[in-house]
């Protein structure tokens, strides 16, 4: 690839606008759709951790837990392997005056999430008002032994082990027994999470089964929330499909004459497309290699209150993604390409 | 043996009352050793012509033939490889890429033909045209003149049977026109090429084996 080598060298300024340009626009996806897998694994991240497959609510409540009640009966006549969610939104508060919004998650010691759960530090014990809460509580200044006074109520819960990646919308979680969460909600089951899909037999009048993912999707605000993202990040790829045709387009039509020269000099219109590719996607790779260190070194520095995750499968999507993109913004000036027709340019 | 056979051609370019008959019932043929030289005045057709020869454009009627072989029956493939082996073009203008120092004009044919023949002979030619000095420079550092001539050793370069020419010698003083044109008839004697140059300046006339005329699209042979 001579040519397109070549040309970039002696043509750096256009060619690092081009760059600059891709890389500003990636570096917006990166972050962008950072934010977004963020904000969805604030929403999302203690349900992934059940690693479950169904869960079982109220048919009336529309998916959310909070609006799901299960009477003794109907949580009676599902099958006992799941696991029974109690659930109490709630403000608590540390001895020394931290203070934390929370989702106060009852369950049992020996169902399947519990047992499923991962600890950081600290023990997994949630008998006697004790609660395995989420790590969040340890980068605010909690500590293992703090007492989490519970608002409005007397309850107090000793924390006893930090467990990663454990927010429910968007609030850290606070794992606690049946019996510690009683008093606050009288000890309703919201829901029954499953390990395996229940065949609908099993599912009694009045109560509905969803799958975890569909769950999620009804969480409150998820899917608006993704939903706007995706329209940034889809708007941000035909920008730059657009940019890049534009930049390429004009960059062909100068050279326009050159290349039906060359064409007349026996070089291949193959070779002069191939030669374009290569330079869109040379310039898509710098773009997109510069934007991803820099998105890295931004999600470091930015204070942890910012949901961004920056994870490889993010990386490589938007990387493919844009790389796709500069080669179809090449398919115009790949079409003036084969088009030029060297007597055209001779003849005048 | 190269040759080069004009079979009765016709160019007309348009239809209906905007038809123009650039070039009409043309017979001509070149053979090896040659320096041809065609004249005219402007918009008479001779770059119709050149261009026809090479392959660039069809004819509406008759047939071209390069070395025995009917241009037109060629794949679009086999073209493109006749031109970048057989045939050098020197054209009016665009010649060399721009990004490209005088040097990397032939390192490119190198890479397209996947030779190398770079040194040797890029500086034989170089100086035979006494453009040594400008190895490094790109095109818009060149005078007119230089490009010409860097154009012409370009063309040289593939050492093609054909050298299909237009106005080589329009941006160069009398002097460098006839030191480009002894080059070109050397070539022709010494090496049996073709070599066809268009141009309308007459002085070159008696330097060419054969001259042919063209006016409002009808050849003949003046000398
Ligand atoms: N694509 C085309 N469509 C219509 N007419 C054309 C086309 N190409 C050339 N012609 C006409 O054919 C005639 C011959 O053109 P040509 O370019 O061969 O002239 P020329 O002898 O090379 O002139 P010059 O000395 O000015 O370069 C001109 O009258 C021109 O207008
Ligand atoms: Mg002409």
């Amino acid at each position: 690839m001579f040519l397109a080598i070549k040309e970039m060298l002696h043509e750096k300024l256009r060619y690092s606008l081009i760059v600059a340009l891709i890389f500003l626009v990636s570096y917006l996806l990166i972050i962008l759709t950072g934010l977004a897998t963020g904000l969805a694994n604030l929403n999302k991240a203690a349900i992934n951790e059940w690693d479950a497959s169904s869960i079982v609510l109220n048919s009336d409540s529309e998916g959310r837990l909070q609006q799901s009640f299960l009477s003794q009966d109907e949580v009676a006549s599902l099958p006992n392997n799941g696991t029974r969610i109690s659930q109490y939104s709630t403000l608590v508060k540390s001895e020394n005056g931290l203070k934390e919004n929370t989702q106060l998650v009852g369950l049992d010691s020996k169902s399947f999430i519990f047992k499923k759960l991962k600890i950081t530090s600290g023990s997994k014990n949630i008998r006697n008002n004790a609660g395995v809460v989420s790590d969040k509580f340890k980068s605010d200044g909690f500590k293992i032994g703090d007492h989490l006074l519970v608002a409005n109520s007397s309850l107090r819960i000793k924390i006893t082990g930090f467990t990663p990646r454990a927010t429910l919308s968007a609030l850290p979680v606070v794992y606690i027994s049946p019996d510690t969460i009683q008093p606050l909600n009288k000890g309703v089951t919201n829901a029954v999470v499953f390990k395996n899909k229940l065949e609908n037999s099993k599912i009694p009048k009045g109560t509905n089964q969803l799958s975890i993912s569909s769950f999620i999707k009804k969480l409150p605000g998820y899917s608006a929330q993704q939903l706007t993202f995706d329209f940034m990040i889809a708007f941000l790829y035909i920008i730059i499909l657009i940019v890049i045709s534009i930049f390429l387009y004009i960059l062909t039509v100068q050279k326009l004459p050159n290349l039906g020269v060359l064409k007349a000099q026996g070089v291949s219109t193959q070779y002069l497309i191939l030669s374009t590719l290569f330079q869109s996607f040379i310039i898509s790779v710098i773009g997109v290699i510069i934007a991803i260190i820099l998105g890295e070194i931004t999600a470091i520095t930015l204070p942890s209150e910012v949901p961004i995750v920056i994870d490889k499968s993010n990386i490589i999507v938007t990387g493919i993604g844009i790389i796709i993109m500069s080669l179809l913004g090449a398919l115009i000036p790949i079409r003036q390409i084969a088009k030029v027709d060297p007597y055209k340019i001779i003849g005048g | 043996m190269s040759n080069l056979i004009f079979e009765s051609v016709t160019k007309v370019f348009g239809e209906g009352s905007s038809k123009y008959v650039a070039l009409e019932n043309i017979n001509f043929k070149a053979e090896s050793g040659q320096l041809i030289l065609v004249v005219g005045p402007s918009g008479s057709g001779k770059t119709t012509f050149l261009t026809i020869a090479g392959g660039l454009q069809t004819p509406t009627e008759g047939d071209v033939k390069i070395n025995d072989s009917t241009i037109k029956s060629l794949s679009e493939k086999q073209q493109t490889k006749l031109r970048l082996e057989k045939i050098g073009f020197v054209l009016q203008s665009y010649n060399l890429v721009p990004f490209l120092t005088v040097e990397e004009q032939f390192k490119l044919v190198d890479k397209l033909k996947k030779q190398n023949l770079t040194e040797q002979k890029m500086h034989e030619l170089l100086s035979d045209l006494g453009l040594l000095e400008l190895l490094k420079k790109y095109p818009n550092q060149l005078s007119g003149g230089q490009k010409q001539r860097v154009a012409i050793a370009r063309a040289l370069y593939t050492d093609p049977d054909y050298i299909l020419a237009d106005e080589p010698t329009a941006a160069l003083d009398t002097d460098r026109s006839m030191k480009v044109i002894e080059l070109l008839r050397d070539l022709a004697h010494k090496r049996n090429k073709i070599i066809i140059v268009v141009t309308h300046d007459l002085r070159l006339k008696n330097t060419a084996d054969k001259v042919y005329q063209i006016i409002d699209g009808k050849m003949q042979m003046i000398n």
